[in-house]
This record gives structure tokens, sequence and C-alpha cells, in this order.
């Protein structure tokens, strides 16, 4: 009995070793297209599908092409794992590109690790990301990279600020840690921080806080929220009579919140990890196609996920050269693809990124652009230099 | 082995979601409708949370090997028993929508503190959980959860012969008339109100190393929605309910993952259909089945009428 138990286990080991890799190569996209989280999935599905037809419009990898799987994940951290394990074992891909969320990519990622699959961070900022495990890579920039760009642009704009309001929504796991980099750097800029005041991502009254801004009689005001209480607290500061400068965090980053805090949103400085201004032929390329389908630039979560995609590409291309996708087992291409991520170095939309050791995005530009509004409803970003 | 890697989740998911519906039951056998299971399972899993990954406890880790995870639900236990009569003498002198209400409130008091706390992680939650007793897959939190699940099934309905399961079913009918019977119903209530505290606390010490994270999106109102849910669809009279409940709500949604955005609106559906047409659950419904139909009124052999004189 037993040696039969012991030939089934070889014989079912043997059988989940002999799989070879499938095409069009499949790559896994689990990102939310369902719940509120669904709002930056939303771009994160745009941007991976443009991906996929731009890169297989092109040759795929070097003639092979590419077919990208979509499950959802929904908000929750239950959901990511499920896609997370539909994809591994079910859909049998190369690589996933997800979760959406950094609290869900904690969850999900150490399933994906201890499964050796690589995964491509495309929106996940939180610290420890790609500490996670040796599979866990991002192309996000972090918080504490990103976020100093703008209150350096803010000095710069108006040398003369030396009181700092800093305001965060305390339930969102982004605005905490950012508002965290924003105070360091506020202090680290030598600018002396009056007061701190938390809000609710739910509120929409924001007397309390604007009132203590107020009184603090401060000359810069920096925002972690999300668009729509950013917005209205935005707004609510303006009517109140403050004269400022506001610096907006990344959760501010969308043209979703124009319409909350409408003119008032006019002079909002935000930091960005993407810019369609980027001057690379490849981004020029991808801004030119992609406002040539959707009718406006590419913002940065679409932009990020394109990149992801387009990484997991040029690595597969690398492998491709050295030995046919087509002969690899799945398990050991795998393993290869992730080593092949960090090593290698791409010319991405986001500009020429790398990764270090742990899987941290290496990028080198950063941009920090001032809304302009035009009148009550439409405004756009202008990049600074 | 591939069915148990890709679903293995997704069924340990039921269970656990079953045992929290089943955490809603043990308050309503005393006529109870209490929300506050969503706060005390997230209660549990940051007691888990933090006992697994704060440096303070590494000697406790060190010294206790595999151990510490039943020392954590053991903890999570003690803290939801203590929280539970803490927040159970006071909640329970309401009844009714006041008592939901009030245990809302207690669940988003929960929330607030694990924002803002450091030790909890603030928004982002804490992560990196070490796995119980080296799993490596999903599937294996089946050994935990299944034999919990056993367990609770087991006790309920030891429970329900006994004398307290007694007293419970006694105020749930009519607090007055249980009082006036020698029954004293805050006590009962209250102890109803903390074994279904304790059961949360320990699925949630439980589920912190099968999510691999933690954090305050655990413990929302929406949860102690879904769970009411679990509870209503499932049926509230008997333990089966809220264990079908919950795993039939946890499980649809996964199941129709390939009608994409269409599987929200059908687990919708079902929610709306089944609250209109099996007022008593599932388990109500399979029950009426099951019973033999009462007794007819006995067929009256026709007698002639009246002065029908042959």
């Amino acid at each position: 009995m037993r040696t039969l138990t012991a030939i089934l286990a070889l014989g079912l080991a043997s059988v989940s070793l002999a799989e070879k890799v499938t095409t069009p190569l499949p790559i896994g996209i689990a990102v939310a297209q369902t719940s509120n989280t669904a709002l930056l999935g939303q771009e994160q599905v745009i941007g991976a599908r443009f991906a996929e037809k731009y890169i297989n419009a092109r040759g795929g990898v070097n003639g092979t092409p590419i077919r990208l799987v979509f499950q959802d994940t929904g908000g929750d951290e239950a959901g990511a794992i499920n896609a997370f394990q539909n994809l591994i074992t079910k859909d049998k891909v190369v690589g996933i590109v997800g979760p959406t969320l950094s609290q869900q990519a904690f969850s999900a990622d150490p399933i994906a690790d201890r499964a050796k699959v690589p995964v491509l961070g495309p929106s996940n900022t939180a610290k420890g990301i790609p500490q996670i495990g040796p599979f866990i890579a991002r192309v996000s920039a972090p918080v504490s990279v990103v976020a100093p760009n703008a209150v350096r642009t803010a000095l710069r704009l108006d040398p003369k600020i030396k009181k700092v309001a800093v305001l965060y929504a305390q339930n969102d796991a982004f605005s905490t840690s950012e508002t965290g980099t924003f105070q360091q750097t506020a202090k680290d800029q030598g600018l002396n921080v009056l007061t701190v005041q938390k809000f609710l991502t739910t509120d929409s009254d924001f007397t309390t806080q604007v009132t203590a801004v107020l009184n603090a009689d401060v000359d810069l005001v920096i925002v972690s929220g999300l668009a729509n209480d950013g917005g209205n607290l935005v707004k609510q500061l303006r009517q109140l009579g403050y004269k400022g400068s506001i610096i907006g965090g990344n959760g501010m980053n969308t043209s979703n919140m124009f319409p909350v805090c409408q003119q008032f949103c006019d002079g909002i400085i935000i930091a960005q990890a993407y810019s369609p201004a980027q001057p690379s032929a490849n981004n020029q390329l991808f801004v030119k196609e992609y406002s040539a389908q959707y009718k406006k630039a590419p913002p940065q979560f679409a932009a990020q996920a394109f990149t992801a995609v387009q990484v997991y590409v040029d690595a597969l291309k690398v492998i491709d050269r050295k030995k046919k996708l087509a002969e690899w087992e799945l398990a050991d291409l795998r393993v290869e693809l992730n080593t092949q991520i960090l090593a290698g170095k791409y010319n991405t939309p986001l500009g020429v990124i790398s990764f270090d050791k742990d899987g941290e995005v290496q990028q080198k530009d950063f941009y920090v652009a001032q809304i302009k509004m035009k009148d009550a409803k439409t405004g756009t970003f202008v990049f600074l230099k | 082995m591939d069915f148990l890697q890709t679903y293995g989740f997704l069924i340990v998911t039921m269970l656990q979601q079953g045992l929290l519906g089943l955490s809603l039951y043990f308050p309503l056998m005393a006529g109870q409708l209490s929300l506050a299971s969503p706060g005390f399972y997230a209660l549990g899993g940051y007691i888990a949370a933090i006992m697994l990954t704060a440096p303070q406890f590494a000697g406790w880790r060190d010294a206790l090997g595999s151990w510490i995870f039943p020392v954590t639900w053991l903890f999570s236990a003690l803290a939801s028993a203590v929280l539970g009569v803490i927040v159970g003498v006071p909640a329970l002198r309401l009844r009714g929508i006041y008592l939901a209400l009030a245990t809302i409130a207690f669940v988003q008091i929960l929330q607030v503190l694990s924002l803002n706390l450091s030790i909890t992680g603030g928004a982002v939650g804490l992560f990196a959980i070490p796995q119980a007793f080296g799993f490596v897959d999903r599937w294996q939190y089946i050994w935990i959860f299944l034999p919990t699940v056993i367990v609770v099934l087991l006790f309920a309905h030891r429970l329900q012969g006994s004398r307290v399961g007694r007293a419970f079913r006694a105020i749930r009918e009519d607090e007055l008339a249980a009082d006036a019977m020698g029954i004293p119903p805050t006590r009962y209530k209250v102890l109803a109100f903390v074994i279904g505290a304790v059961l949360a606390g320990v699925v949630g010490a439980m589920s912190a190393p099968f999510l691999n994270t933690w954090n305050a999106r655990q413990g929302t109102f929406d949860a102690s929605i879904a769970f009411l849910a679990y509870t209503l669809i499932g049926g509230s009279r008997s333990m089966w309910g809220p264990l079908l409940g919950g795993a039939l709500l946890a499980s649809l949604p996964e199941l129709l993952r390939s009608l994409a955005d269409w599987r929200l609106v059908i687990n919708g559906l079902v929610l709306v259909v089944a609250s209109l047409y099996l007022p008593q659950g599932i388990v109500g419904a399979l029950g009426r089945l099951r019973r033999k139909a009462p007794p007819q009124r006995p067929v009256t052999p026709s007698t002639p009428a009246l002065g029908d004189t042959p």
C-alpha cells in the first residue's frame, strides 16, 4: 500500500513537473475590477490591456504573442488570494501583475512567493512590499521617494515658506504612510510643522481641521487624502480664506478630483511617478497611441500597469534568446524569469528603470505637476520643470 | 492536487465564514441581535498578529515553537471573553435594533483604535505573519478550521439540550416570562453574547496566519452586515443555518468567477430572493420540507344529510 502511494505521489509529481509553457504566453493581471478599489483598478486594466495590444502588434516576445489573463481581486485580502491561486494553478501564468492595494499585497504576495511565481506590484507603495520575498518586486516607487519632490518644488516656487500644516486621512493606508514622509521632509527642509490634523476619507465637513489650519497662520498646507475628501478639504480651506500653497498627496493625483473642488483645485502641487511629457521615444509612442484610443493622456496607474507588463516581456525576450520559451518547463521558467527581471534594465514609459536585489524599483526621474483649472469643471495637470 | 491548490483557500474560507456566522448564532439563541462579531474577530486577529510578529514576543516564540499558535488562540479567547463581559453588561440592557446599533458602535470604536495605535500598524496593518505549524499551502488550514467547526457544532448541539440552552430559548421566546420563572435574563444574555465573542475572537486568531496579514479592514461595518446575512440566508433557528449561509455566501462570488462583473449581480439576486421567499432561511425551508405535513382534519365520512331518510 505504501509503495502504491509512493508511486502515485511520484506520478503526480512528474505530471506537474512535465508542464510546458503554453503559447500565447500567459501573464496574470490580478487587480481590483470590482469594489470601490476598482476606481484605481480600472485604470490599471486599461493600461495592461493597452500593453497587450501594443506589444503583440510589435511581435510579442520574439514572435510569440502574449496573452493577459485577468482575475478580479475585488477590494479585500481574500479576493486577492483567490485571484492569485487561480492564476498560479489554473491559468498557469508565467508571472503576475498585481494586486492593487498594499494590504492585498501583504496577503496574496506570500502565496506567489512560496509557489515561486514572480510578482510585479503595479501600484503597491507601502514600505516592506519587495521584502515579502525573493519573487516579489514592484514598478511603483515607494511614497518615501516620490513625495519629497512636491515639498522641494513648493519651496522653489515660494522660498518664503516657513510654517506648515499637515493633514491626512487616518483610515487610508497610503495616506498615513505618505504623511509620515511629508512630515519628515518638511523637517529636513527646515520648515516648522505647526499643526497635524487627521480626518477620515468618509468625511465631508472639515470645519475643525480648517479652523486649526487658519489659526496656525501657515503658508503651506500638505494634504494626504483621496480624491473626494481631499478635494472637499481643499475647497473648504480656500472658501474660508486660506491663501498659501497647497500640496496634495498621491491619492489626489487624479482628474476625478476636479468636480469636487472645482476652481478651488487651482494651484495644488502633486508629485508624480509618471509624466506624459517624459521625453523618451518609448513614452512618446505610448502617449500618442493611448491618447488616440482613449482621448486623454495616460494616468499614472495605467502607465505603471503598462510598465509592469513591458518588464515581463523584455525579460522574457532575453530568456528566449538563450533558450526557446516553448522548451522551458513552466516552473523553471518562472524562476529564471524572476532572476532575469531583477537583472535587467528597462526603457519604459516611466523612464529607464531597474530593480535592486530586493525587487525595489530604481527609477531615475520623478515629476511634479500643478493643477490649472480652466473653469469649474475642466482642468489639467501642468508638469513643472 | 491542483484542485486543492486552486480551491483550498476557498474551502477553508467557507468554513471560516461559517464559523463567523455561528458567532452570531449564539447570541441569537437568547434572542439577542448582536453585530459585534467583527469587532471580536478583529481583536483576536490583532492579538495573534502582534504575538506572532512583535519583537517583544520573540522570546515567547522561541520558547514555545509551534505551541505559540494555540497560545494565541487562548489569549484571544480570554481577551474576547473579558471584553465581551465589559461590553455585554451595559449593551445587553438594550433590546432589538438598539442593541444592534450599540454593537455596531463597538465595532467602529475598535476600528478607529486599531487605525490610531502604533502596535496595530495603523492603516497598513501587520504583515509577514508566520505560518501556523509550518503550513505552506492554504488548504492545509483545513486541519485547524475543520476540527474547530466540529467542536463548535458539538458544543452548540449539547448546549441546546442543556439547562443553559433551555434558558436561552425561554429568553428568546419571552424575556418577561422567563424572568418570572426564575431565569436571570441579564446573566444568560451576557453568557450567550460572550460565547459568540470568544468564538469570533478565536476564529480571528486562526485567520491572521491564514490571510498572511491583518489590518483594520478586517473588522468593519461591512463585515457586520455580511455575518448577519449569513444567519438570515442560512436560517437563524438552527446551528446549521449560519454555517451553511456563511459557506454559501463566501463561495458564491468565487464559483461564479467566470461571469466577471455579473457575479456580484447574481450574488445580490440570491440575497434578495432568499430573504423574500425563504423567511426562515435555507435550513428553515429544508426543515419544512422534511417535516411531515401536519395531520389533516380526518375526512368525515359523508353522512347522509339530515332528513334524508332511506
